[in-house]
């Protein structure tokens, strides 16, 4: 538990360490590999797309990056605890502290209106004062006067725009994206995507954000690309991350 | 307000339609077991204060041995805080007018009756009123056929012995007018004070002396501990429970109360169930949400409890606030059929049941599908996970099954009605497993298609775990409801066999032998023919094989019938209604032997062989047991503990005969004249004790029928429950195909046979499920005979047919109504 307090956002380690990470899993007949021998690293601060086709394995891999799964084998470091080696109850702790997410399909809890969605992840963190946090945040994606309404009562890219609030509520060093734009038609998602690479930048977040959309991959730093559950990058931008 | 308390909050959860449903079924169970169980308790209380009045108090010490008990136990009976009354009856004659009559004398002190009316008139021609005292001191009031035997007036004086009474009033009722042989003649009811100037009692005299107790039943049984050591075999104490004629329906209407309510118990706990798993699958996203913002397990674990707890607190409440007004509404309407306000009595016992089911079915019922909710993995919510197979809720199960039963044993305290509903529902679930795998078997083989026969059973086939399950709850709910519909119809129609109504209700005693034939000839010409006509003999039983019968019986068998004379009969052939159990029947020209009633034969421990002396007078007769039989005591009929062969141990002695019949009111009359030419004989009118019977009997049908409509209407809401938890997918799959160009009208009759053939085999196997419940439940609990109820097997499964066609068309209705896009919309 000691080694997930001891990091912060100006430290220099990298903030994703990922050494020969493989997962399979098991079918009725047989063994499918998911992933194979996949390592990389991420900095802080950095913005990296993975890109690739429905089936590639980018899901799986964003999965076990955020710790919401343990691989077969290998390890995945973030912000310098190693994930492998927690519990589920230690990994829920440090998502909750450290980690924000924002989905394709927004998953917002739909009795809750906007307000109370983004301040859930900040009463989990035990932070003090949510509501007015939350509020501030609504008020930066542009829903400030949408503040009590129901995902019901919102469009899509409403939805996703309280999604990106909730993500940044809690002031993670990292930030994993599963196609956030996926279910918006284009101006919607350039619109929600602006808004994600705005507050990454502002935040100095970390992102990791899986996607098919190729002009949103290339508006990360880095982009990964994914087939069969190998993972390849580009030189170019191999030579940026370095 | 906070968003993680929000969580927690009852008005956020019943925006979900699966919490309303957690929520309704356990408002409805709590509301079920309340009722059930408050009106129970009102209804015996009821039931028993209306029967007390056959004692004309709560408890009887009856004196058969001509002596006044002690002036030191009524003494204690009124410091315990009881009520007391006193009675003496005996026989004597009476003058008046020009003639005398053998009368039966009632004298009663100022408290008689302490519970209970008595009816009299002021003139023949007056209206019937009832007053709660009998006649004072210096009065009497007669029988009118007394009169009518002496041409007497009110206001004419009647010698009672060396007393003159005044006649004030004419008898027509007393409460506990019950059937003693004793009062074979006229009543006459006056003050006990005056009994000791009518000289009529002597040393010697036969005389019973009655006392009257009434209060708390703990203080009355107090005080029967108290009084019990002293009593003599010739005291005999006596409660409603003990008088045969009503104990028998009182026990049996009891337990179908309670069966009632295991049955409430039975389907809330499948309704809490069905709904809660339901919304356990509901909030696998939202678990995989909080989990994902880093809620640990644990705390999902605590946030979900806590949940529970307290949709417990609002079911419970929720359930006593439907309860209440429900139990005022089933009182009000029993004191309608009573024609009597009826004191409300919240008895506070009658909750624990409710409260015990609320907690029952949120813990063994509701909680282990939510409890598992911890296990939902975070990854869900990238992408969906597999659900459950179905294995981890194996033990839920167990624990459900476990639950259940204890709730029912607990609730009835019957191990048979455990076992037949565990039997019935064993029975109902392999015939499941059978039809499960039928239809795998078959309807795999079927391919989709145009028709709506082939859709039907292609959609049966895609939902089959969905399918399986429904007709699981619809065959669990329908037979519960069945079960519950066959013994109340037996039930009912038991007591209509035993009182038809043409029931004997006049007794001819003491006919002599050489009267028998007039006396059949003149009940004939007046229309009302006598039943069988039997010899009555006058006799105690005081040797058994040899042995003086008081020291051959253990103490224990306090037995009534060895204290008293039985009226001993000799009679051909078996009377419809006994039934024998032990030995045989006499065979034509038999002489040797006597056939004993079997409660009796039980209490003295006889067999056949046994060898019985019976001393009839100065004579001692002794014959050997040779048959055991039952008897129907509530028939109405001349019954007797000891028959005899014709030509048999009886043969010699002196013996009158004793007879019933059924004399309708309006021909009340062609008594008089019977009086008249027959004056010998003796009348005993028992109409008013039938109309009793009958009272009764109407009163715990009617509760019967309240519950059962209760029951049904939970019935209907846990179908409800099943059917709309696979709502959405119906709905999607329908605006799918109608997406797709399905024609409405293959959507309806597609989805209506689907929900028919569903409800036809759910109707079917609950229906035999039923009828292996009522099997047990008869022949252990009601002891009634089993027979096959086809009028039940055959329409059930087609009214579920036909309902649950109904009902598929009715969740259709959005589908069609509305553009396939439009709801595809809604439902996404």
């Amino acid at each position: 538990m000691n080694q997930m307090t001891d990091f912060s956002k100006t430290d220099t380690s990298p903030m994703l360490r990922v050494s020969d990470l493989t997962h399979r899993v098991r079918m009725e007949t047989d063994t499918l590999t998911i992933l194979q021998g996949v390592s990389l690293e991420i900095n802080r601060g950095e913005s990296v797309a993975i890109v690739g086709r429905s089936g590639s394995g980018k899901t799986t891999l964003l999965g076990l990056l955020a710790g919401l799964d343990t691989p077969s084998e290998g390890t995945v470091e973030l912000d310098g605890a190693r994930i492998s080696d927690l519990s589920e109850d230690e990994r829920a702790k440090l998502r909750a502290s450290r980690v924000g997410f924002v989905f394709q399909s927004f998953q917002l809890l739909p009795a809750m209106t906007a307000l109370e969605n983004v301040m859930l992840p900040l009463e989990l963190a035990g932070f003090e004062a949510p509501e007015k946090r939350a509020r501030e945040l609504l008020k930066r994606v542009g829903l400030g006067e949408r503040l009590h309404h129901t995902p019901r009562q919102l469009s899509g890219g409403e939805q996703q725009r309280v999604a990106i609030a909730r993500a940044f509520a809690s002031d993670p060093v990292i930030l994993f994206a599963d196609e956030p734009t996926g279910n918006l038609d284009n101006r919607t998602g350039q619109a929600v995507s602006d808004l994600l690479m705005d507050l990454n930048r502002e935040q100095g977040t970390t992102l990791v954000m899986v996607t098919h959309d190729e002009r949103l991959a290339a508006r990360c730093g880095r982009q990964l690309h994914i087939e069969a559950g190998v993972l390849t990058e580009p030189e170019a931008t191999q030579e940026l991350a370095h | 307000m906070e968003a993680s308390k929000k969580l927690m909050s009852v008005r956020r959860d019943w925006r979900e339609r699966d919490v309303r449903v957690v929520l309704v079924a356990i408002i409805i169970a709590v509301a079920t077991v309340a009722t059930i169980a408050l009106f129970a308790s009102q209804l015996q209380r009821t039931l028993v204060a209306s029967a007390t009045t056959f004692l004309a108090a709560d408890r009887q010490l009856e004196a058969e041995n001509g002596r006044p008990i002690p002036d030191a136990w009524m003494e204690e009976a009124r410091s315990r805080g009881l009520e007391t009354g006193r009675m003496v009856e005996f026989s004597t004659m009476v003058f008046g007018g020009e003639g005398f009559q053998l009368v039966s004398v009632k004298a009663v002190s100022n408290e008689y009756p302490l519970r209970g009316e008595i009816e009299v008139q002021t003139s023949a021609e007056a209206p019937r009123e009832t007053v709660t005292s009998g006649p004072g001191p210096g009065e009497v009031w007669v029988n009118p056929r007394l009169l009518r035997l002496l041409e007497l007036n009110i206001g004419d004086t009647l010698e009672v012995g060396k007393a003159k009474l005044d006649i004030t009033r004419l008898l027509i009722r007393e409460p506990d007018g019950g059937f003693r042989l004793s009062a074979l003649a006229p009543r006459v009811m006056m003050h006990v004070d005056d009994v000791a100037s009518t000289e009529v009692i002597q040393e010697g005299s036969r005389v019973e002396y009655i006392y009257l107790f009434a209060g708390e039943t703990s203080a009355l049984n107090e005080y029967y501990a108290w009084l019990q050591p002293q009593l003599e075999p010739s005291h005999e104490w006596e409660g409603v429970r003990d008088s045969e004629t009503f104990s028998d329906s009182l026990e049996r209407a009891e337990r179908f109360l309670l069966l009632g309510g295991s049955l409430a118990v039975l389907l809330a706990a499948v309704a809490v169930a069905v709904a809660s798993r339901q919304y356990a699958i509901s909030q696998r996203d939202t678990v995989a949400l909080l989990k994902t913002l880093g809620l640990p397990g644990h705390g999902i674990s605590r946030l979900y409890l806590r949940r529970l707890a307290l949709w417990g607190v609002v079911g419970i409440a929720g359930g006593l606030l439907v309860a209440l007004p429900l139990f005022w509404l089933l009182v009000q309407t029993l004191s309608d059929l009573l024609g009597r306000p009826v004191d409300i009595h919240l008895d506070p016992n009658a909750l624990a049941p409710a409260l015990m089911t609320a907690l029952v079915s949120l813990f063994a019922f509701a909680y282990p599908p939510v409890r598992r909710l911890r296990n939902v993995p975070a990854m869900r919510v990238l992408r969906s996970q597999p659900g459950e197979t179905g294995r981890e809720a194996l033990p839920d199960i167990a624990i459900a099954v476990i639950a259940i039963f204890g709730l029912v044993w607990l609730y009835a305290r019957e191990w048979s009605m455990v076992i037949a509903l565990l039997g019935g529902l064993l029975l109902l679930l392999a015939a499941l497993a059978l039809v499960g795998w039928v239809m795998m078997a078959v309807l795999r083989r079927v391919r989709g298609g145009g028709n709506a026969w082939r859709l039907a059973l292609v959609g049966l086939y895609r939902h089959r775990r969905a399918s399986l399950a429904q007709m699981a709850v619809f065959a669990m709910t329908l037979m519960l409801a069945a079960t519950l519909i066959l013994v109340r119809s037996s039930l009912l129609d038991d007591w209509q066999a035993q009182l038809p109504d043409d029931a004997p209700n006049h007794f001819l005693i003491n006919i002599a032998p050489e009267a028998v034939d007039d006396v059949e000839s003149y009940w004939q010409s007046e229309g009302a023919p006598l039943d069988a006509v039997y010899p009555m003999v006058r006799g105690r039983l005081t040797e058994l094989n040899g042995e003086p019968v008081k020291e051959a019986v253990t103490k224990d068998a306090r037995v009534g019938a060895l204290n008293r004379e039985l009226n001993l009969t000799w009679m051909a052939d078996l009377p419809d209604d006994n039934r024998i159990v032990e030995g045989e029947w006499f065979v034509d020209g038999q002489t040797q032997g006597v056939s004993v009633e079997s409660e009796l034969a039980d209490q003295l421990g006889l067999q056949v062989g046994d060898r019985l002396t019976f001393t009839i007078g100065a004579q001692k007769v002794t014959e050997p047991v040779t048959s055991i039989r039952t008897v129907q005591w509530d028939s109405m009929k001349p019954n007797f503990y000891m028959a005899f062969p014709p030509g048999g141990g009886l043969a010699d002695m002196p013996a009158t005969w004793i007879t019933s019949f059924y004399l309708d009111a309006g021909n009340k009359s062609a008594l008089n004249e019977f009086s008249r030419q027959f004056p010998t004989v003796s009348v005993l009118e028992i109409d008013h004790i039938i109309e009793r019977i009958q009272q009764i009997v109407g009163q715990v049908t009617s509760a019967i029928e309240a519950i059962l409509a209760l029951i049904l209407a939970a019935a209907f809401v846990v179908m409800a429950a099943v059917v709309s938890a696979t709502l959405r997918d119906r709905q999607r799959e329908g605006a799918l195909l109608r997406t797709l160009g399905g024609r409405q009208s293959l959507l309806v009759r597609s989805t209506m046979l689907e929900f028919a053939l569903l409800g036809f085999f759910a109707g079917l196997i609950g229906a035999l499920a039923a009828e292996s419940a009522v099997y047990v439940l008869q022949s252990t609990l009601f002891e009634g005979t089993f027979r096959w109820h086809w009028q039940v097997i055959i329409p059930i499964p087609l009214v579920s047919a036909l309902l649950l066609a109904l009902f598929g068309r009715w969740q259709l209705g959005p589908v069609l109504s509305v553009s396939p896009m439009l709801l595809l919309r809604r439902l996404e």
